[in-house]
């Protein structure tokens, strides 16, 4: 019993889920206390210890399922000595033949009912995929070439066992081979399928939000793309006033906090001054807690208009924030924070466009910008930060780095997605929005103004 | 008392009017034979404050409920000195503290002589227990229950470390207290964030779902006693059909049973597309959510199977 749990945590963190040991003590004490024949009360009792939050919580029945279904498929089949000795010969024969390859070994192993290695490969498949490829050039081809590898190992392990089957009709009996058939080839189909569909998290959590109150009626419904030129002026304008307006709002509050309550601690310390007469009184005053906030703003022509919006307000509304760090992307991350503080807001927006060193002319790429972000930028991320990604989610075909964005989840305190995409062309064409939003906390479709403001609206209030 | 067994907790648990599902038993059941901590997931109005409420009582404990909110801090969850009772004590004992110091040579013997005393101004006399205190001081085992902790500062969180792990506490002028009795814990979280690893580390975790059909039915019927069985069903039914479409806010099982009480208030006997359009406010609390249902109630009608009036 303790080995087949130690066995399955091992198999659980070789896929990637982090448990402690702590955990497995945890798991194991109580495992005494309920009738582990019930399989729902076991499930029950692993799946509280070993998968703590609902995103977890995909991966781990994927891995149950696997683990104590489907890998025991074996226990179906009549366990003779006769028959798993024929089926290490088979699996000899085909070792004998084929390349030492590590994955190789671990197919082998996973057919041999020893997930382990296999599932350490899938795990590698979908998290260091920084694209080594011999050209150097970062692309989605790496890991779906070392897919394909994968994919054709287990179908040359397929051959092979068809090939052993052939060779030996005579000597093995045809129930025996008909057994080893159709054991072999669940296990193949559940390799094949397992490299197929990478698990993702259920996302119940997160928020979207598609209506919107209307602040303005023309020209907030107007969507950032149409605007001409005197609109944009125009625009900038009530952009202003209503900065304004938030501004007070914040200002208000802030001092009706600064009354609170009476502070009795400093109230006695200040009245030792006066010989224990309380004339100065003090209140509690504790500063509302500010955020941080961390922008990422994809610039390629189509999203570049509304982050420039997004853009002029945050910086307007600085002093209700700690601290704002935005950077901008194409297929390379800029930081451009400074531009920003230095200048005034239309100055910026211009300058960071014309001085950043960032090639306009490139097709964005998500993954390599959130590759970069990792490896440059990860520490400016903590629980106080909030990220927000203005972006299309349009990949471009190339790899959407996905697991970088959940690295960078855990990080912060919430991931922001602003998509100024009509509703109606997401998860359209290279449009990876399904797959990004799952990471984060919340999306939202930001497409006007009034949506814009609504955005800020609960950012800053 | 605790529960002796998972049926036994359940059994608990239906006559405090709580019907839970086995998973549900199996943790509160651990929780109490391993003394750990529960944090309870789930989308908003599943039960998860509700349960413990229904565990208090079934166990015929005391409930002592921590709301958590952005800027909760010790002072409000722990313990504060009480600083008028102490202020109001010295005033009253001017005369007393006068006399410790009356004998004294100089000023450094009458600052030890006060110090001698000062134990008596922080200690348990001068503590305003607050809920977390109140609950491991109990000589009563109690249940205690705090409410939303994803709302609280990431700081709160680890502050609260020490308590989930240990039971116990520590005041700097006093010492470390422990837990009299060890109480019974729920955190409940609304996945507003994450939670650290080191917290969830210390819990056993739950996450409650919306229920299913039978389940849902069992509630129904347990709360309102007078419902009729095939309202009941068309009821839950419906719900169900309800919950499958793309809604901003699903429709949660406190939402169901208020939207029955109303069904009966209205002395419904069963359901037609039209009343369930008409009473869609009690479980759609967002206009763009009823119009998708209304959009949709051809297909609800269907496969709920209400009764087309003619």
């Amino acid at each position: 019993m303790l080995d087949l749990i130690l066995n399955f945590v091992s198999c659980s963190r070789a896929s990637g889920l982090r448990i402690s040991s702590s955990e497995v003590l945890d798991c194991v004490n109580q495992l005494e206390l309920i009738d582990v024949l019930e399989e729902p009360l076991f499930q029950s009792v692993l799946r509280s210890n070993f998968a703590k939050s609902r995103r977890e919580q995909a991966h781990f029945d994927h891995l149950y399922h696997l683990f104590f279904h489907e890998m025991r498929s074996e226990l179906s089949i009549p366990h003779s000595n006769e028959l798993s000795e024929l089926m290490e010969k088979a699996l000899d024969s085909i070792t004998a033949k084929l390349d030492q390859d590590p994955s190789f070994q671990a197919i082998l192993d996973f057919l041999q009912g020893d997930p382990l290695g296999y599932l350490e490969e899938m795990r590698q498949l979908q998290s260091d995929t920084d694209g080594d490829t011999p050209s150097g050039m970062p692309n989605a081809f790496g890991p779906l070439i070392r897919r394909l590898q994968i994919m054709s190992q287990i179908n040359g392990i397929g051959d092979g066992l068809a090939r052993f089957m052939a060779n030996n009709r005579q000597s093995i009996a045809w129930e025996d081979r008909k057994a080893m058939t159709i054991h072999y080839d669940e296990r193949l189909d559940n390799a094949r399928r397992m490299l197929r569909e990478d698990p993702e998290p259920y996302d119940d959590g997160l928020k979207k939000v598609t209506t919107y109150e209307k602040h303005l009626n023309q020209i907030g419904d107007k969507s950032f793309f149409s605007l001409s030129k005197k609109e944009v002026e125009e625009m900038r304008d009530i952009v202003e006033q209503l900065v304004r307006k938030l501004k007070d709002t914040v200002q208000r509050r802030y001092s009706k906090h600064k009354r609170g309550v009476l502070d009795i601690k400093k109230t006695l310390r200040a009245s030792a001054k006066y010989q224990g007469v309380p004339i100065e009184v003090v209140y509690k005053h504790k500063p509302k807690r500010k955020g941080k906030i961390v922008t990422l703003c994809d610039v390629s022509g189509s999203v570049w208009t509304a982050a420039k919006f997004m853009l002029n307000m945050l910086y307007s509304l600085q002093d209700c924030f700690l601290q704002v760090r935005s950077f901008i992307f194409v297929n390379e991350l800029e930081e451009v924070t400074q531009t920003f503080q230095k200048h005034d807001i239309n100055i910026a927006v211009d300058k960071s466009l014309k001085e950043a060193e960032i090639n306009y002319q490139a097709s964005t790429d998500y993954g390599s910008t959130f590759r970069q972000f990792k490896r440059e930028y990860m520490d400016i991320l903590n629980k106080k930060t909030t990220l927000i990604i203005v972006g299309d989610g349009r990949t471009n075909y190339s790899n959407p780095e996905e697991k970088i964005l959940d690295e960078m989840r855990e990080k912060c305190r919430r991931i922001i997605w602003l998509n100024p995409e009509s509703l109606v062309f997401w998860n359209t064409g290279d449009s990876r929005m399904r797959t990004y939003q799952r990471y984060c906390n919340e999306v939202r479709h930001c497409q006007n103004l009034n949506q814009l403001l609504d955005f800020i609206k609960t950012l800053v209030l | 008392m605790t529960h002796k067994s998972i049926t036994d907790v359940k059994y608990h648990l239906q006559k405090a009017n709580y019907i839970c599902s086995k998973s549900v038993a199996t943790v509160v059941f651990l929780a109490q034979a391993t003394q750990k901590p529960v944090l309870v997931e789930g989308p908003a109005g599943v039960g998860k404050t509700e349960l413990a409420k229904a565990v208090a009582q079934s166990l015929n404990r005391d409930l002592i409920r921590l709301q958590c909110y952005e800027g909760l801090d010790e002072a409000k969850a722990l313990y504060e000195w009480e600083y008028a009772k102490q202020l109001l004590y010295t005033q009253m004992m001017k005369d007393r503290i006068d006399e410790v110091i009356s004998g004294s040579t100089d000023l450094n013997d009458a600052v030890d002589r006060i110090a001698d005393q000062e134990d008596a101004f922080f200690s348990e006399r001068f503590i305003l227990p607050r809920p977390l205190l109140q609950a491991i001081s109990s000589p009563e085992p109690v249940v205690l229950l705090i409410d939303e902790v994803d709302k609280s500062d990431p700081e709160f969180e680890a502050f609260l470390l020490e308590i989930l792990s240990d039971f116990q506490v520590t005041i700097p002028e006093i010492g470390t207290r422990k837990a009299v009795k060890i109480p019974i814990v729920f955190l409940t979280s609304n996945n507003y964030r994450d939670m650290s690893d080191a917290l969830k580390r210390r819990c056993i975790h739950l996450y409650i779902d919306y229920p299913d059909v039978e389940l849902e039915l069992q509630i129904v019927k347990l709360k309102i006693p007078g419902i009729k069985d095939r309202l009941a069903e068309q009821l839950i039914n419906t719900i169900h059909e309800i919950r499958n479409l793309d809604l901003k806010k699903k429709p949660c099982t406190s939402e169901t049973l208020d939207w029955a009480q109303s069904l009966i208030a209205l002395q419904v006997n069963h359901l037609t597309p039209e009343i369930v359009t008409d009473t869609l406010n009690m479980i759609c609390k967002y206009r763009s959510d009823a119009d998708l249902v209304k959009d949709n109630m051809e297909t609800i009608t269907k496969n709920a199977g209400l009764e087309c009036s003619i």
